[in-house]
């Protein structure tokens, strides 16, 4: 039990999966390969832009220009691809921009040492109002049919881009276990000043952590192009308060240096998955954020309480040590005392 | 193991692994280092000794590339030596273990210790399996590092040190977490260490300890070597009498001689405040009181857990347990509002976290304590201005209004005005805590006129302060705190700065505790 809950990530699996065979049994249609097809390709874009944030928040951090930098991406790729540049070009094309609005946070945070929130704020407002500003505020339709081709290869009755977010995934927690570097965004989030005193470049990984949330949320936006086949303005928005809360309900800690693409990958599942089951329950569409919220709420507070259990255990040990000094310190005195007065009468 | 007769003033010996000389460093215009000259040798332990900002920690974190020295010169086994970071103190094989170890508790103990390692993984897989041997460190190498003990994660700290190939090892404070066994252990490790040639700096404010495990100890105080001699050749009051302050040498000034003639004596009988085995997370069962007019000191060593005791009285520290009786009641489910209520009032070491509201008006800090005498609903601005102005007046509070902000104000007037906060609901009692720190001359010697005027007015003052002579001169009684209890309790005849100060580092009856 105790491993069980140390796990968060199996926990919050088999929840998932008692939860998917639970509405199962209401409504066998759930079930289908086709709806679960339907969940699968609705949640990438969420599973994509909580990777990305779980870079910046492993250092400690925050970036809440995801959506917005989603948003951005998808405009630039859409008059691109409208302008008739070449599909792989104009993927290339949005990729930069997200690594590149990514890279603007980093220079903010890292260098000239903005808190992250209000450096991420700014940017946010920034990168909305720029995709105004390209558009004239009108969305981008009529966009060339190859992308939308895209969404619809498959491979083993599987969509082409569920198997390219699982191996991106797979080789992020491939470089995040193995390659030296990865380890720092884990050292600089769990114990900053440690890191310094181990001559960890922190200014450089947490430079990398904004860059990565850049480019994770510029490939969310190819998948949403490629999805949807046009782009309104409101594209991404709210993104980056799911992807937080996804994290957060995956087991990855807003404190920073504990959690893996895998929670971050089960949380976003977890949330769009829930998503769906209420409109397989026939709840109306508009619940769906007031009951994402009361999930995270309750994410949180057991967070919090599994935490602080462990905490607690030092806490205790430590007390433990200042009573018996406490106490060694008081009869020392007393024979002291007790030796001076004797040796006065 | 009689190296220590071979080489104690490196006269006619080998060059020593670090050589420090005249090392200076000023924090705000405040030098807290004033030349310090200190040298370590191969198989030593050398033990700093001070009370609190006497300046050990700091030439330590300069030594360790923490801090950089302004001025002065760092050799290492007789080469000069930059060290401007805590990587450059590796290179030249310095390693220091902080007083909180800086371990990723998330992470395992094995990846704890491989951390910024350039070396094959294999062969320091291999070095830390010898050096767990070496140190006992018994430790699966997959346990997460955060649910180790203290004892366990300075061991960990030491292997870390140790990959590194160092030849000094610096330890601050390392057995204030630990229990007794686990110093034996430390200790028996340290002797290890210095056998194999290993040169220990060892911080340390425990007379008992310092005098067990080191072979030369060199004193601090206010940034200068006071003493530096080996250890054999001292007891603990050589040690306590090096780092007295100038003045206090010479011994027993008696106590408040100015002020004897105009209130005398503490008046009431029924004391004021009276504590009654206060038992928190820092201390136990601690008992005191507190009398009408009088003054009672409460000295002890930063850490010893005064400002936990103060807090716990207030009711801030609301999980304490024992009893408190203000003015003759007790009170249960003590808040500080209530406390106020009743007569009792605490003036904060903190001030700008815990005392004064630094974006406001100063004039609403002095008044935030009786808010409900301002009016009912609305606040009655006449006579809030009225308060400000008596006690600008009287505390000599220099602002251009009462709406200066309290953040442009100097840290006397604020402290001023935090004091003005507590005086504006007339307590019977006060507490003091640290009145005097970070304040000008003129606004301490206010600071002191004002707890004349209390004492003279019949006000109880609890006063604690680190600053001994503050203690020895003001106070009727003094109460020493060490380690989380009262140890020594000084009557206004047997109040001097001596016996203060070694109460303080444990001494009592000539002995350590």
């Amino acid at each position: 039990m105790n491993r069980l809950l140390r796990n968060r990530e199996l926990l919050v699996f088999l929840l998932l999966v008692v939860m998917v065979i639970g509405v199962g049994l209401v409504s066998p249609h759930f079930l289908s390969p086709r709806s679960l097809r339907n969940v699968a390709n609705s949640s990438l874009i969420l599973i994509l832009v909580s990777v990305g944030e779980m870079f910046v928040v492993l250092t400690r951090g925050l970036d809440v220009s995801v959506g917005a930098t989603m948003g951005l991406s998808a405009v630039v790729l859409g008059l691109a691809l409208n302008a008739g540049v070449a599909l792989p070009i104009a993927i290339l094309l949005a990729l930069i921009v997200g690594v590149l609005a990514g890279a603007v946070n980093s220079v903010g945070v890292a260098i000239f040492r903005v808190p992250p929130i209000i450096m991420t704020l700014g940017t946010l407002g920034m990168y909305r109002g720029t995709m105004r500003i390209l558009t004239g505020g009108s969305w981008i339709e009529t966009i060339p049919a190859n992308i939308k081709h895209l969404a619809k290869l498959t491979f083993l009755e599987i969509h082409m881009f569920v198997w390219v977010t699982l191996a991106v995934i797979l080789l992020a927690v491939l470089v995040l276990k193995k390659f030296k570097p990865a380890r720092y965004f884990y050292l600089v989030g769990d114990n900053e000043e440690g890191a310094l005193f181990l001559g960890i470049p922190i200014q450089r990984t947490v430079f990398v952590a904004y860059i990565l949330a850049g480019f994770f949320s510029a490939m969310a936006a190819v998948v949403f192009v490629a999805q949807v086949g046009f782009v309104p303005m409101q594209t991404g928005n709210g993104q980056e308060l799911k992807a937080l809360a996804a994290l957060v309900i995956g087991g990855v800690s807003l404190t920073g240096g504990v959690g893996t693409p895998v929670s971050a990958f089960i949380g976003a599942l977890f949330l769009k998955t829930v998503d769906s089951m209420l409109i397989f329950l026939k709840v109306p569409g508009y619940w769906s954020n007031a009951v994402g919220g009361i999930i995270l709420l309750v994410a949180v507070y057991f967070d919090y309480r599994l935490r602080e259990a462990v905490n607690l255990r030092q806490l205790l040990s430590r007390r433990k040590v200042r009573m018996e000094h406490i106490k060694k310190v008081r009869s020392a005195v007393e024979a002291n005392r007790n030796g001076h007065t004797h040796e006065e009468s | 193991m009689d190296l220590s007769e071979n080489f104690p003033d490196a006269t006619n010996s080998s060059t020593p692994l670090i050589q420090m000389s005249s090392i200076w460093k000023v924090f705000d215009g405040v030098p807290v280092l004033r030349g310090i000259d200190l040298d370590l040798y191969k198989g030593e332990v050398h033990a700093l000794f001070g009370g609190n900002g006497s300046g050990k920690s700091t030439t330590m974190k300069i030594l360790s590339g923490v801090y950089r020295a302004d001025s002065g010169q760092i050799r290492v086994n007789g080469r000069p030596a930059t060290i401007e970071r805590p990587t450059d103190a590796h290179n030249v094989g310095i390693y220091m273990v902080p007083q909180e170890p800086h371990i990723f508790p998330h992470l395992s103990v094995e990846e704890n210790l491989l951390t910024g390692l350039d070396k094959p993984k294999g062969e320091v897989r291999e070095q830390i399996e010898r050096l767990s041997e070496e140190m006992e460190f018994h430790i699966p190498m997959h346990t997460s590092a955060g649910s180790l003990s203290i004892a366990n994660q300075q061991l960990l700290e030491i292997i870390r040190g140790l990959l590194r190939d160092v030849s000094v090892l610096i330890l601050d404070e390392p057995t204030s977490a630990l229990t007794f066994r686990e110093v034996d252990h430390l200790f028996a490790k340290m002797k290890a260490l210095t056998n194999r040639g290993i040169g220990i700096f060892f911080i340390s404010h425990r007379l008992g300890e310092v005098l067990e495990i080191s072979r030369r100890v060199t004193a601090l105080r206010n940034g200068e070597v006071v003493l530096s001699s080996l250890t054999k050749d001292l007891s603990s009051s050589d040690l306590v009498q090096a780092i007295l302050p100038d003045d206090g040498g010479s011994g027993s000034v008696p106590a408040s001689q100015p002020d004897s003639d105009d209130s005398g004596a503490p008046r009431g009988e029924v004391p004021v405040l009276e504590v009654k085995s206060l038992k928190g997370e820092v201390f136990d069962d601690i008992s005191l009181s507190v009398k009408e007019g009088e003054v009672v000191g409460l000295a002890g060593l930063v850490g010893a857990g005064r400002t936990e005791l103060a807090e716990a009285i207030v009711g801030i520290d609301e999980h304490a347990r024992g009893d408190v009786y203000i003015d003759g009641r007790l009170v249960r489910n003590r808040t500080p509002r209530k406390c106020q209520d009743l007569g009792l009032v605490y003036v904060p070491e903190d001030r700008h976290a815990h005392g004064i509201f630094l974006d406001l008006p100063h004039l609403y800090t002095t008044t935030s304590s009786i808010l409900p005498q301002l009016g009912r609903i609305f606040i009655s601005f006449a006579r809030e201005r009225s308060i400000g102005e008596k006690y600008m007046d009287q505390l000599r509070i220099k602002a251009n209004s009462l709406y200066q902000l309290a953040r442009t104000l100097s840290g006397g007037n604020q402290q001023k005005v935090v004091l003005s906060k507590a005086l504006a609901s007339y307590p019977k009692c006060i507490i003091l805590d640290e009145p005097t720190r970070g304040v000008d001359a003129q606004a301490r010697q206010d600071v002191y006129t004002l707890i004349k005027n209390l004492k003279a007015q019949g006000v109880g003052i609890l006063l604690i302060s680190s600053e001994m002579e503050e203690i020895v001169e003001f106070s009727d009684r003094v109460l020493v705190m060490h380690q989380g209890t009262i140890i020594e309790e000084l009557s206004r005849e047997e109040i001097t700065l001596e016996r203060v100060m070694e109460a303080s580092f444990g001494m009592v009856g000539g002995q350590i505790s």
